[in-house]
């Protein structure tokens, strides 16, 4: 419970700071929101004005962040300039297709990352060579390169998925549209993951309880399941949150490239037009998903060592 | 009056990595059977009309719809939206020529403008529409407190009223037929008054509605998602019956994604200027790629007020220097005419003959080193530096500002460069600050209408929103004005054709193409308009299966 309480005081320390930077950032960052609201066309001075009352454009730095944090308390996160629309809503439109894609990716990553890791990890030969080369290649592709390919070669080639996602359609039609972003996202982090797995479960194999285990004839299913994934656990889940967390920021440049409509690329879209209340409601959402993901992988270490402590080792 | 500016759009560095295996063109050949032929011979204004229906249809915008509301549409994306379900007071038909609209117009004497609506015109809720809402459109466009964008274009306005059943009376302070094309575009868009009271700042929001008259009515807005717009089964014009049932306005800001999306048909349709995958696109047997009348000028804005540009000379040596067909072929892939003027020759709307021939006794902007470098040195700045304002993260402004480097070394000018993030670019237009130092920078600028004054004012009438030069020609400004005062369409063709022509000579910008209107329809379908209309007025009415 008070290990609760603490991760609950963290996360909002967080996400005060995080709001605070990010709006500092944006506040200092070139460009104005008037000229993204008018388009770059010259305005009347009385037009200019109504537009810098409405928005507040014109109050002090503090001021203009007070007033947002003080709406955003009361559960008010603005609406956006450019669409004169709740960012709440504006957010809820979007937040599945990014949630949808992370899971998914996620997904990938630890059934094929940890999969493939444990598998070359416990299988020396010819399959980990091969498994160590395509990961060191995959590894270094980013995600944009990776999107490219994929679409070029499986919805422009060959025509199995869908080059864009154009909405509609049950959850067949989803999993269909979603399967490339998600790979495309999940690739190179899939590698990492792999090879971190693999690394993890030969340290493991090569102890020396592990290897009197074996010499005292105990079975290898059992060596295997009880001394070398137990322990190699903590280190897979360690890399795995962290790359885990890592998607939902990478997640911005595969929904550009698949023209999907995910919070993301709606980051990107609002920085640009200075669209600060979307930045800052979109951020504060990531912000909560990353701590959320740690959290969890905290958790998790409890449950798989029972040696380590809550709120201990989660500071 | 008012005109927007717009820097070419994001190209994303993705699209060269799809585009660069597949296009092996020659900078030398492209685009170089263009601009010696007339004006607009061999674009396309109209397609084909469509005769079978055509359940929905996937059309991209370059980025998110953001607003429906006619006084906040400032770029291809919402104009591209409101003139599919929106109608103006007056209509720009494809060739330009500005028609009745929803009103048919009269002008009683130079200062007054009567408005008569046309019989039977409604908007989608089946109620008809009045004077009242005419009067109601036109003063909120007008309003500061709306904070609209085309304020300006009403400067002649004294006042509007409804002066009888179905009329509407304009009394202006001077004359003004130019109000006539801004009543053509999005400033003369017609609301219900009475929906658009309910919705008050909700209006044209995602949050909100609209009403509008036009073929297609809104039927959903989910930003991100895009705008879904079906046919309006009560239209009011019984002449119009348009095929598709249902189009899908959607965001696409990545031309990669574009470029597979109509391989691949799940997009079928778009308006896209500056497209880097272009060559991909006419390759393809899915898909067609048309190219119409363009509005629009690519064109270096001369912004220095002292220092070797403020001279004359040294501008025409530069517009001489610089290599305009490499540039329309790397910049556009071909889709852009070598100018004469200022002015695209698509925005020649009225006065057609005079306009024709005035152009083709115009001369071509080809490249003359030898001519350019006798202008130099006649100047005696040979060594001098310009300052060119610019930014690296938009492909086509770094390539043009690359040719203008290019043309100013050949003649002994050294170069510096302003560079800017893509996001502070537009501050070149609208800040005096940014723009201190600087002598020049590229843009790709479009009036409201066709007319070659419509964009030559902006940039040379003293007090012109982008005259940054503080350009002062009294011949070119009496010209203009006499235009803007001149009821008949030949005469007043001839005043501003000559303005054009001296235009070109004093060069307060330079121009460096005039795009065409491109239009790149799935091989299924035709009868989209072609030309660069579609961001004023109804342009799937025709659209259909082949």
């Amino acid at each position: 419970m008070r290990f609760l309480v603490r991760r609950l005081a963290m996360l909002a320390g967080s996400l005060l700071v995080a709001s605070f930077v990010i709006f500092g950032a944006l506040y200092l960052a070139p460009g104005s929101a008037l000229a993204a609201l008018s388009g770059g066309r010259a305005l009347p001075a009385a037009s200019v004005a109504i537009l810098n009352q409405r928005y507040h454009l014109n109050a002090p730095f503090l001021a203009q962040y007070w007033y947002w944090l003080e709406n955003a308390v009361h559960g008010n996160l603005g609406i956006s300039i450019t669409l004169r629309e709740n960012v709440s809503t504006l957010i809820g439109n979007r937040i599945w297709t990014t949630a949808g894609l992370v899971l998914y990716a996620s997904l990938i990553i630890c059934v094929g990352g940890i999969g493939l890791g444990v598998l070359a990890g416990l299988r020396p030969g010819w399959l980990d060579t091969s498994a160590l080369v395509t990961t060191a290649v995959t590894a270094a592709i980013p995600s944009f390169v990776a999107s490219i390919v994929l679409l070029l070669v499986f919805a422009v080639k060959l025509g199995w998925f869908p080059a864009l996602a154009t909405g509609g359609g049950g959850f067949a039609t989803d999993v269909r549209t979603f399967t490339l972003p998600a790979v495309a996202l999940a690739l190179s982090s899939l590698a990492i993951v792999a090879r971190v797995t693999r690394a993890a479960i030969r340290d493991e194999a090569d102890k020396e309880h592990v290897q009197t285990a074996i010499s005292r004839g105990i079975p290898a299913r059992q060596v295997i399941q009880r001394h070398i994934l137990r322990n190699a656990a903590i280190p897979i889940t360690t890399v795995s949150a962290i790359t885990v967390a890592s998607l939902i920021a990478v997640s911005a440049v595969v929904e550009t490239a698949f023209s999907m409509n995910g919070l993301g690329a709606y980051l990107v879209q609002a920085a640009q037009s200075k669209d600060l209340a979307v930045v800052q409601g979109i951020s504060l959402v990531l912000v909560t998903a990353f701590v959320v993901v740690n959290l969890l992988a905290d958790v998790l270490y409890a449950v798989l060592d029972p040696r380590v402590k809550l709120g201990t080792k989660a500071s | 009056m008012t005109r927007r500016h717009r820097w070419l759009r994001h190209t994303a560095a993705l699209a060269l990595l799809l585009a660069v295996p597949a296009c092996g063109k020659s900078l030398s050949s492209a685009g170089s059977a263009q601009g010696e032929v007339s004006p607009t011979a061999g674009l396309v204004a109209t397609t084909p009309p469509g005769s079978k229906p055509v359940n929905s249809v996937v059309w991209a915008v370059y980025r998110d719809v953001n607003s429906l509301d006619p006084a906040f549409a400032f770029d291809y994306p919402e104009n591209t939206a409101i003139s599919l379900m929106c109608e103006s007071l007056l209509r720009q038909q494809p060739d330009g020529s500005l028609t009745p609209g929803l009103a048919t117009v009269a002008y009683p004497s130079p200062t007054k403008i009567v408005f008569t609506v046309r019989q039977g015109a409604a908007f989608w809720d089946g109620h008809p529409v009045t004077p009242a809402d005419v009067v109601y459109s036109l003063q909120r466009q007008m309003s500061p407190a709306v904070g609209g964008f085309y304020g300006q274009a009403f400067s002649r306005v004294g006042s509007i009223s409804a002066t009888g059943g179905d009329q509407v009376t304009i009394t202006l302070k001077q004359p003004d037929y130019w109000l006539p094309g801004e009543l053509g575009s999005m400033g003369g868009v017609i609301i219900e008054k009475a929906f658009a009271d309910k919705e008050g700042k909700n209006y044209g929001t995602p949050a909100g509605s609209i009403m509008c008259t036009g073929p297609y009515e809104l039927k959903s807005w989910a930003p991100g998602e895009g705008v879904t717009a079906v046919v309006n089964k009560n239209y009011w014009d019984t002449a119009v019956h348009p095929k598709v049932a249902q189009i899908t306005l959607k965001g696409v800001s990545d031309p990669t994604t574009l470029t597979s999306g109509m391989l691949t048909g799940a997009i079928q349709g778009t308006y896209y200027g500056g497209l880097s995958t272009l060559n991909q696109l006419r390759a393809s047997k899915a898909v067609k790629v048309y190219q119409g009348p363009g509005w629009s000028t690519d064109a270096f804005i001369v912004s220095a007020t002292s220092g070797a540009l403020a001279n004359v000379k040294v501008r025409q040596a530069l517009s001489l220097a610089l290599d305009r067909k490499s540039l329309i072929s790397t910049v556009y892939e071909g889709a852009a005419l070598m100018p004469r003027w200022l002015a695209n020759p698509g925005t020649f709307g009225y006065g057609k003959p005079v306009f024709d021939a005035a152009y083709d006794a115009s001369a071509v902007l080809n490249q003359n080193l030898a001519a350019a470098r006798k202008l130099v040195k006649q100047a005696g700045v040979a060594g001098q530096t310009i300052t060119i304002g610019t930014t690296s993260q938009i492909p086509s402004i770094a390539a043009e500002t690359g040719a203008y480097q290019a043309a100013a070394q050949a003649i002994g000018l050294n170069v510096s460069l302003k560079t800017v993030s893509a996001n502070d670019y537009i501050n070149f237009f609208t800040s005096p600050q940014a723009r201190k130092g600087v002598d020049g920078f590229i843009t790709v600028n479009y009036g409201d209408y066709a007319d070659p004054a419509a964009l030559l004012a902006t940039a040379v009438l003293p007090g012109g929103s982008q005259n940054y030069d503080n350009f002062n020609d009294p011949q070119i400004t009496s010209l203009l004005e006499q235009a803007r005062g001149t009821a008949d369409l030949n005469a007043r063709a001839r005043l501003v054709a000559t303005a054009e022509q001296l235009a070109v000579r004093q060069l307060p910008w330079i121009p460096n193409a005039q795009p065409t209107n491109v239009l790149v329809l799935n091989s299924g379908l035709t009868g989209a308009v072609g030309s660069f209309a579609f961001m004023f007025a109804p342009w799937a009415d025709n659209l259909g299966g082949k």
